[in-house]
């Protein structure tokens, strides 16, 4: 009973950063009609910055985080402006293309940057782990989920409540009709990849810490924002936030009770049997963003 | 107010518009007619930024927009009422009237403009949580007619405003649209139920695949042996 419930709490933490991770992608998805192949690649970025601004540099563990998300913006951002923007109205295919050509040369330019080897970010919690009755967490992962919850609500706001994510949810509705009423649909563009680079990055930031950091993390991180985002429907954010939850839940349960060896295959397994089954997704809806 | 010389404008290959010339005068309710295909809508894509025009020059108010971006035209007065209503689906009553201010910061006057709509539609207010997609087609005309005028345009363009509606939607949609010219702002209407457009109108031009094949007062047009045979039968 006591190894269920740890297994419990250890998958809701580690929930709240695979729906980060699923949300920016689903966002970009939906918005955008773009299937992100960078989305792990700026999680990796996520977590270098932080290695970067955290150790050699020095500067505080908690601005590092505010520091990376701003840069993970900026380089979707700059993909978005550099690549993206020239392929308006091009087919999903080359655009596919194109973003798997990006991946692979983000991958290697941080492996260039920051060399192969694994690194590690030093955290300014307690090495001690927070202990309730027969639980036991770290006290990282405590501040990676409740940042991570925080900024999954931020989302929520952004797109529903203010003027910027109404703007992209029309755009994402009938963007002619958009543009007439004034809206910049490239600026949205730009802004949505943006959004969505800066959650891939803060997740990344988050987890650095946690893990180690290394150039192929995105690999992983990317296999497994696709699953969830499988899994909540294409484009759906509730739908993301969900599924983040469920695959850490399929993960920790599977591994804990069926093979430790498999932890990362569980979640594809589920996803094969969720396309087999419900092919749109388990929260398949008409409304994809908002 | 509004003036297109030699309007030319091509999809790929297919040219739909050709070389169209026509004025909309201050306060006239201008029609524009013509059988599907014609290229009213590409002309009204053109006139509000939608689609890049391929020859000839827009000019509104003395300036060239031929070129302008969609939101440059709407800050300059143009709004549109687009074929097919194309209200927002999943977003409510109210954020579809929020994406037609989007450009006005006056937040005052803009609360006012809300009341002033919730009042001409008061079937809006009842359903203004309500995601758009779920009003019936008549009451989506309104919402997008409504949206249109959050802008506070002094030129609104309508794409078939009658299509597919009710015929006591239809009838309310004219009212609305002659209302709306009577408060002093310039209409050109696209209309495929010619009868009704050419009695409203000030002044009608005839479109005929991309071509202007006829203009003059809807007097004019409905007595034309051409136009009766062609457009008024039956
Ligand atoms: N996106 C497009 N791509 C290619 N051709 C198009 C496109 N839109 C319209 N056309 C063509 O341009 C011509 C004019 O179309 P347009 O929609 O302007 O006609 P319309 O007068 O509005 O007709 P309707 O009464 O059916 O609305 C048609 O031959 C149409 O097939
Ligand atoms: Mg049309």
């Amino acid at each position: 009973m006591d190894q269920l419930l740890q297994h419990l709490l250890n998958a809701t933490i580690l929930g709240g950063t695979y729906a980060l991770l699923g949300i920016g992608l689903t966002l970009i998805f939906g918005i955008m009609r773009v299937v992100n192949f960078t989305h792990g690649e700026l999680y990796a970025f996520g977590a270098y910055c932080m290695y970067a601004l955290v150790m050699p540099l020095g500067l505080n563990f908690f601005m590092a985080l505010v520091v990376a998300m701003a840069l993970g913006a900026l380089l979707g951002a700059t993909i978005e402006l550099l690549l993206l923007s020239r392929l308006r109205g091009a087919d999903i295919d080359t655009t596919m293309l194109v973003m798997i050509g990006a991946w692979i040369a983000l991958q290697n330019a941080e492996q260039l940057a920051w060399t192969g080897v694994a690194l590690s970010i030093n955290n300014p919690f307690p090495s001690e782990p927070l202990i309730v009755g027969p639980l036991s967490v770290s006290w990282n992962r405590v501040y990676v989920f409740f940042v991570a919850l925080l900024l999954i609500l931020g989302t929520y706001y952004l797109i529903n409540r203010t003027h910027l994510g109404k703007a992209m949810r029309a755009t994402f509705q009938d963007r002619d009709t958009a543009a007439l009423m004034g809206i910049r649909i490239d600026r949205i563009h730009t802004a949505t990849f943006a959004l969505g680079s800066a959650l891939a990055a803060a997740a990344g930031a988050l987890l650095g810490p946690v893990f180690v950091v290394a150039p192929t993390m995105g690999d992983l991180a990317a296999a497994k924002a696709f699953a969830i985002v499988i899994l909540g429907g294409l484009g759906n954010i509730k739908g993301a936030t969900l599924g983040g939850f469920i695959l850490a839940f399929v993960e920790e349960l599977g591994a804990g009770y069926i093979s430790s060896g498999y932890r990362d295959a569980m979640g594809f397994l589920l996803i094969i049997l969720i396309l087999l089954f419900r092919p749109t997704g388990l929260f398949a809806q008409k409304e994809r963003v908002g | 107010m509004l003036e297109l010389r030699d309007l030319v404008c091509r999809y790929g290959k297919v040219t739909a518009v050709k070389g169209l010339s026509l004025k909309v005068e201050r306060g006239q309710l201008v029609a524009l007619i013509g059988t599907n295909g014609a290229g009213k809508t590409t002309t009204l894509k053109a006139i509000s930024g939608l689609l890049p025009p391929s020859g000839g020059s827009i000019w509104f108010d003395g300036v060239d927009i031929t070129r302008a971006s969609a939101r440059k035209i709407l800050s300059l007065g143009i709004a549109q009422c687009p074929e097919g209503r194309h209200v927002f689906p999943y977003m409510t009553v109210t954020e579809n009237l929020e994406m037609g201010c989007y450009l006005r910061t006056d937040k005052q006057e803009i609360a006012a403009d809300f009341e002033r709509m919730f009042e001409q539609f008061p079937r809006l207010a009842e359903r203004r949580l309500q995601p758009a997609g779920t009003l019936s087609g008549g009451e989506q005309q309104m919402l997008a007619i409504a949206r249109a005028l959050m802008s506070r345009p002094k030129l609104m363009l309508f794409d078939e405003p009658s299509l597919g509606l009710a015929p006591n939607f239809v009838e309310r949609t004219f009212d609305i649209i002659t209302n709306i010219r009577a408060n002093g702002t310039t209409v050109l209407m696209v209309e495929q139920n010619a009868l009704a457009a050419l009695e409203m109108c000030d002044h009608a031009y005839l479109l005929e695949s991309g071509s202007l094949a006829l203009s003059g007062s809807g007097a004019e047009l409905i007595d034309n042996p051409h136009v009766r045979s062609a457009y008024l039968a039956g």
